[in-house]
């Protein structure tokens, strides 16, 4: 019998195609990929175990470092558990002001993410025109929040600024022009032939995969698996927000979802500033000592932080369970297993958007 | 100055080759990074190409407060990036570890303990324009008249070494 010979192919840390340092270990045979195994462990920080000991205040902000990409979400999430423990509510106005916040914030983070898809197939031009839209979002988010990145802009009981009438109008322009161009670029990548032959059918994850693995958001729901947080929070249901599925289980329907999403996310922002009434945004409150397991939907999927705090006000507990944490093991173990060619397996990993600092904390 | 230093001078001003290694950040660097490549900010208009491979860099951006992993890694990549060149650390982390440097920490900053830096950026994180205005000052400076400077350099510590026998 012929002997085949397996090499193991090491991608990474530092590759063109990843954002992030992390290694992916291909087994291969010839040039189809058999297994694959992603090592992590390059930017761990210990936020968890910094939290734990310090006071309240002090955890918000870390929290908010926690992922840069996604650091609306963080922030909303522990500020939300912190209230539920001590029973501070928040005004309708604010509740709106967070929800348009944290839909801008899922707008540039798909955005980026298929933007690094269509990097690392190599249609360039897609790429920059996505990163370009991402622009108009940032500036939304600096607009309403004063900064583009971690803006701590959600405060126990509340938001921390209003958001004044002519800003309101600028955010809904700037809706309008991200939904005309997107309806091009999502064309464009629909009808691709190039596009197509190296995204349709490719980095397929088994309904049997999905089902036993616990993927969470956009690569859950492209396979059918109605996985979202945003279903049982009524603010969401009462702006419109319905379920968004896909069927195709490939790279091909994971990004198309996230196109998909995006148009949701810009009916909900425009849902929202209409709803908006004049009103107090910040309530005040005591904090008292509690256990609690919050979860919202973060670009990602699922994000539950579970915190608890003494009647001090020091944080005795605190666990972060972020969605990149069951994504990348479902890529690197269901989706990335008897790939064609070795190009497939940085696109396959990309497309399931995995967000390292998110995954290794 | 000869014929040949003031074209690789000309060209060089040009031909800056980034590559960007996360040491223990929490990304926000990093998508400021890349949001200097959309066609808003348009890094490669002046000149500045971000390849993310260490072998063929002039410039390396370091973002992250030195994550254990990479106390061992990172001069060892520094030793493979060719000369002239340079490292620009983006954001507060690798400046002071910003606020992951606290009791029970992972991180171990400065990264200036580790790799020679020529430039730092602090923010958390600092702006598109300020990373690129940050990139084109130390690179002008740096790779200005490099191997004149280098040869000198050489010669000195040669009648150096002369002298003290």
């Amino acid at each position: 019998m012929r002997k085949v010979v397996d090499v193991s192919l090491p991608i990474g840390p530092i590759h063109p195609c990843f954002k992030e340092p992390c290694r992916i270990k291909c087994e291969t045979k010839g040039e189809r990929i058999v297994t694959t195994e992603v090592e992590l462990g390059y930017v761990k920080k210990g936020i968890e175990k910094i939290m734990i000991g310090r006071p309240w205040q002090e955890t918000i902000f870390l929290a908010e470092r926690v992922c840069g990409i996604c650091s609306v979400v963080h922030n909303t999430v522990i500020v939300e558990a912190l209230e539920e423990i001590s029973g501070i509510t928040v005004s309708r106005r604010a509740k709106l002001l967070r929800l348009i916040l944290n839909e801008l914030d899922r707008i540039q983070s798909h955005l980026l993410a298929n933007y690094s898809y269509c990097y690392t197939i190599e249609h360039e031009t897609l790429a920059m025109y996505l990163l370009n839209l991402r622009e108009t979002a940032m500036d939304s988010i600096e607009m309403m929040t004063g900064t583009r990145v971690m803006s701590a802009y959600i405060v126990p009981g509340g938001v921390r600024e209003d958001l004044s009438d002519e800003n309101a109008a600028k955010i809904l322009d700037a809706t309008y022009t991200i939904e005309t161009e997107l309806k091009r670029y999502v064309k464009m990548f629909e009808t691709g032939p190039m596009i197509g032959l190296r995204s349709k059918g490719i980095g397929v994850l088994s309904k049997e995969d999905a089902l036993a693995s616990g993927v969470v958001g956009p690569t859950a729901r492209a396979n059918g698996l109605p996985r979202d947080a945003r279903k049982d929070d009524p603010l969401y249901l009462e702006m419109g927000w319905h379920m968004i599925l896909r069927t195709g289980c490939d790279n091909f329907s994971r990004i198309m979802l996230r196109f998909d999403e995006l148009f949701q996310s810009i009916t909900l922002i425009r849902n929202g500033l209409a709803a908006l009434e004049p009103g107090k945004i910040r309530n005040g409150g005591d904090m008292k000592a509690g256990r609690v397991k919050h979860t919202i939907e973060a670009p990602r999927g699922d994000l539950t932080y579970e915190i608890e705090i003494d009647s001090s006000g020091q944080v005795v507990y605190v666990s972060i369970q972020t969605p990149s944490i069951p994504n990348i093991e479902v890529a690197s173990h269901a989706m990335m297993k008897n790939l064609a060619s070795v190009a497939d397996v940085t696109s396959t990993f990309i497309s399931a958007d995995p967000c390292i600092a998110c995954a290794e904390r | 100055m000869t014929v040949l230093q003031k074209l690789k001078n000309a060209v060089r001003k040009r031909s800056i080759h980034v590559c960007y290694v996360n040491t223990g950040s929490c990304n926000g660097c990093d998508i400021e990074i890349l949001a200097c490549l959309a066609p808003k900010y348009d890094i490669e208009q002046y000149g500045i190409y971000v390849h993310n491979n260490p072998r063929e860099a002039d410039v390396i951006l370091v973002t992250g407060g030195m994550s254990p992993q990479w106390i061992d890694k990172l001069p060892d990549l520094w030793d493979r990036v060719p000369e002239p060149k340079a490292v620009v650390t983006i954001g507060n982390c690798p400046l002071s570890g910003c606020v992951f440097n606290r009791p029970g920490k992972l991180i171990d900053p400065p990264v200036s303990k580790y790799i020679p830096v020529t430039a730092s950026v602090p923010g958390c994180p600092p702006r598109p324009s300020e990373i690129i205005s940050t990139i084109l000052g130390a690179a002008d400076d740096l790779f200005r008249d490099y191997e004149v400077n280098h040869n000198e350099n050489k010669e000195n510590k040669g009648k150096k070494g002369g002298s003290q026998k």
